[in-house]
């Protein structure tokens, strides 16, 4: 793909590849109601709000969680999770 | 006489709040739960200066929303309880989200200060922090502390004292939203003060806005006008900035977090070993992570079964040798020895297990959380645990659950929600401890073969598969997901998980032992009594007709309820013979339902008390109850379908 192509692309944050990174554009909604564990005002409180930079670090196999460095702090969030998260590529990373 | 102050630790997980709570109440403390809750509770005490002293480390956690049993235990406790100053443990390493925590805490009003942990950790990673400046931007006093050394704890407990001395006028400097949102807590905080609501206001009023349910409802009571205006003034922020309420200001909270850590944070020359980042790399490998995972678990397991084996036959000989001679001397074979060497055996069994199986398992756990490689295996083993609902947490647990179930109810704790631990408790009650795998390789191990031994033991892995994932099902309330921090790898406090060992340890010992005793003299009264005879007679039913076992060994299950093993070493006792291969009526069908009924028939006593402990005495009798009537069932079925076959 051109490099025009691979800049403001918008995808889950489960499908960064090691090392890349993104900006985070929205939450979608979980299946859970309101304000449980998991849900997107949750996720927000972890430090992921819209315009945070994210940067993807390892994921593990058999879909399972992901690890990304964010405000300067590691996190591991479940699969589930990471989908949810809509990130744009950033553009350095073409 | 002292005076008394009272003080509460705050922060987020892994901060450093157990070390400093160690280190100020030393051996005055105590471990239980919060009220109803399967959440730990800390307190603790100490004299500083003619005060007295109490201290309560409340539960790491990221923010003030109720979105975990943790957020609302340190939400309620500080608006509730109103502690006469919060510490706010703060790691240095990770500022920016501390700091978002730290706002939170300051909106909540109380006198504050701030410790500012883990410099030496942060220093390693290139960042110095700016104290003078931290305290002239946030108004709190600032210490910073490395609490695993105990530095900066005697100027961390005069500046306490200071800030007590001064009382309520040292709230620091909140933050202030933008002018379209703070006006709005303006009004209704105005609205609150004039109906003189318990509550902090500006906290409220920002809750409020927040959609926070919790706090409307208890709004509500007092005046339901304020929630509906807080629901219009909600909604006009978000027709004007075009995104949700509560997303707006917890982006500005965390803006204001991530300014004030740009502000105070100084970059050093970087003296970081890269080993601690070399290790998460490995440790959290999709092949490697495993494979050290993997051996690491089999190292523990193995020194821990052969030593612990070891020891515990040793402590056994010692007890029996010794003290059974001194109590048949001492009351000859009347029924009041009888009874109190009931008693006894219940002691030594109990010691017998917690010294050598209990204890190491509590010392290995409390260890690896401390390092941070829990961590690492709930990342690991997500995928896998997330078929029976649990996140990757509840791995190591049920892991410990093979040693001995006890350890692995108490490590239930490190779960989430209540949900989850509940369902992990359950699960774990069901993996084959220590006892259960000498019972299974004694029995039918000795006496059919390695791999039906093998086959048992893979059919109850898949039991708990099943039972898992039907608990899962029924319980209600949403699955988690996994969303956690992932710290830097450190070098465990030995002092600190020395302490955190022995004290839980000895919070189950208090609930265990009574229990142990009185349910030990009570079998010995029943045979003494007489009246061991009679009971199987009444247990026949079960026992013969339904699982097609000699009448006798209804009494073995009997007694292991007190210890699983006792169920194969009376057998011998009561058949007279070593050799049970040679009793009649007891074939290899009959080994087998034996075996799988001993597995799974009850949570010996000593799980029972670990339950007790921690889900209440209502949901550990219902788990026990379950599992005896299942394991019969199951015995029946599996008498019938192998008589069928073989
Ligand atoms: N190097 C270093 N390690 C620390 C310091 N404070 C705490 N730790 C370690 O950080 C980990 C978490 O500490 P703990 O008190 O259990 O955190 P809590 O979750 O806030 O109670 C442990 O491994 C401690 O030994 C510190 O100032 N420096
Ligand atoms: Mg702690």
């Amino acid at each position: 793909m051109s490099i025009g192509e691979a800049s403001k692309r918008r995808v889950p944050l489960s499908a960064l590849r090691e090392g890349e990174s993104g900006t985070v554009i929205s939450i979608l909604k979980g299946p859970g109601r309101g304000r449980r564990h998991g849900s997107a005002r949750c996720i927000m409180e972890m430090g992921l709000t819209p315009g945070t930079k994210v940067v993807m670090i390892s994921s593990a196999p058999f879909h399972g969680p992901v690890v990304i460095d964010v405000r300067g702090s590691r996190l591991a969030i479940g699969r589930g999770i990471a989908e949810r998260i809509i990130v744009e590529i950033d553009e350095k990373n073409g | 006489m002292d005076k008394i102050i009272r003080v509460a630790l705050a922060g987020n997980t892994n901060v450093g709040k157990s070390v400093i709570f160690n280190y100020l109440t030393g051996l005055h403390q105590h471990i239980g739960n919060w009220p109803g809750k399967t959440v730990e509770k800390a307190e603790g005490t100490l004299h500083f200066k003619g005060y007295n002293i109490d201290v309560i480390d409340l539960p790491g956690v990221y923010s003030l929303s109720p979105y975990s049993l943790e957020e609302q235990i340190t939400r309620n406790y500080i608006v509730h309880e109103k502690p006469d100053v919060l510490i706010n443990v703060v790691d240095a390493s990770v500022l920016e989200r501390n700091l978002y925590f730290t706002l939170q805490l300051m909106e909540l009003g109380r006198p504050m200060i701030i410790a500012l942990n883990q410099i030496d950790i942060a220093r390693k990673k290139g960042i110095d922090i700016d104290v003078e400046k931290m305290e002239k931007i946030l108004g709190i006093p600032v210490i910073p502390t490395i609490a695993t050394k105990g530095v900066g704890i005697f100027q961390l407990l005069e500046k306490l004292i200071d800030t007590y001395r001064r009382g309520a006028t040292n709230r620091g400097n909140y933050i202030k939203f933008r002018k379209i949102i703070e006006d709005r807590i303006e009004k209704l905080v105005n609205m609150l003060e004039s109906r003189g609501f318990h509550y902090p206001a500006r906290y409220a009023a920002i809750k409020l806005l927040e959609g926070d349910e919790e706090i409307e409802n208890e709004i509500k009571k007092l005046d339901v006008e304020i929630v509906n205006v807080a629901k219009k003034l909600a909604g006009e922020i978000e027709k004007i900035t075009g995104r949700p309420c509560h997303e707006v200001i917890i982006s500005e909270r965390y803006e204001a977090a991530s300014k004030i850590a740009s502000e105070v944070e100084r970059p050093v020359f970087s003296t970081r070993p890269k080993l601690t980042d070399r290790l998460h790399e490995v440790t959290t490998h999709r092949v490697w992570g495993y494979i050290t995972m993997i051996s690491l678990l089999v190292l523990i397991f193995y020194s821990v079964f052969s030593l612990g084996g070891y020891f515990s036959e040793l402590l056994n000989i010692l007890f029996y040798n010794s003290l059974e001679i001194f109590f048949l001397k001492l009351f000859e074979s009347g029924i009041i020895g009888k009874l109190l060497w009931g008693s006894a055996e219940g002691v030594i069994a109990a010691l017998t297990v917690a010294l050598p199986y209990i204890l190491p398992l509590y010392f290995i756990l409390y260890l690896l959380e401390d390092s941070g490689y829990i961590s690492r295996v709930a990342f690991l083993m997500d995928t896998a645990m997330h078929k029976m609902g649990l996140h990757g947490k509840a791995f190591i647990p049920l892991l410990l659950g093979f040693g001995c179930n006890v350890p692995a109810c108490i490590g239930c704790r490190i779960l989430e929600t209540e949900r989850e631990r509940l369902i992990a408790v359950f699960v774990v009650t069901l993996v084959p401890c220590a006892a259960e795998t000498v019972i299974i390789l004694s029995l039918v191990g000795k006496y059919l073969g390695f791999q039906w031994a093998l086959l048992l033991y893979l059919f109850n892995l898949l039991i708990i598969l099943i039972l898992g994932r039907f608990a899962f099902k029924i319980l209600p309330g949403e699955p988690t997901a996994l969303i956690m921090e992932m710290h830097e790898y450190r070098v465990p406090h030995l002092k600190t998980v020395l302490k955190q060992t022995w004290f839980r340890f000895y919070e189950f010992i208090k609930i265990a032992f009574p229990l142990i005793i009185l349910g030990s003299t009570l079998i010995k009264a029943i045979e003494a009594f007489g009246l061991l005879q009679p009971l199987s007679i009444m247990f026949s039913p079960i026992i013969v007709d339904w699982l097609g076992l000699p009448m006798i060994t209804g009494i073995t299950l009997l007694f292991g309820i007190l210890r699983k093993e006792l169920t194969v070493i009376l057998l011998s006792t009561l058949f007279g013979t070593t050799n049970l291969i040679e009793v009649p009526g007891f074939g290899p069908i009959n080994m087998i339902v034996f075996t799988v009924v001993a597995m799974f028939y009850i949570p010996c006593i000593s799980t029972i008390a670990a339950l007790v402990k921690e889900i209440g005495w209502k949901k550990a009798l219902m788990i026990s109850l379950f599992e005896l009537l299942f394991a019969i069932g199951l015995g029946g079925i599996i008498y019938r379908v192998l008589t069928l076959f073989i």
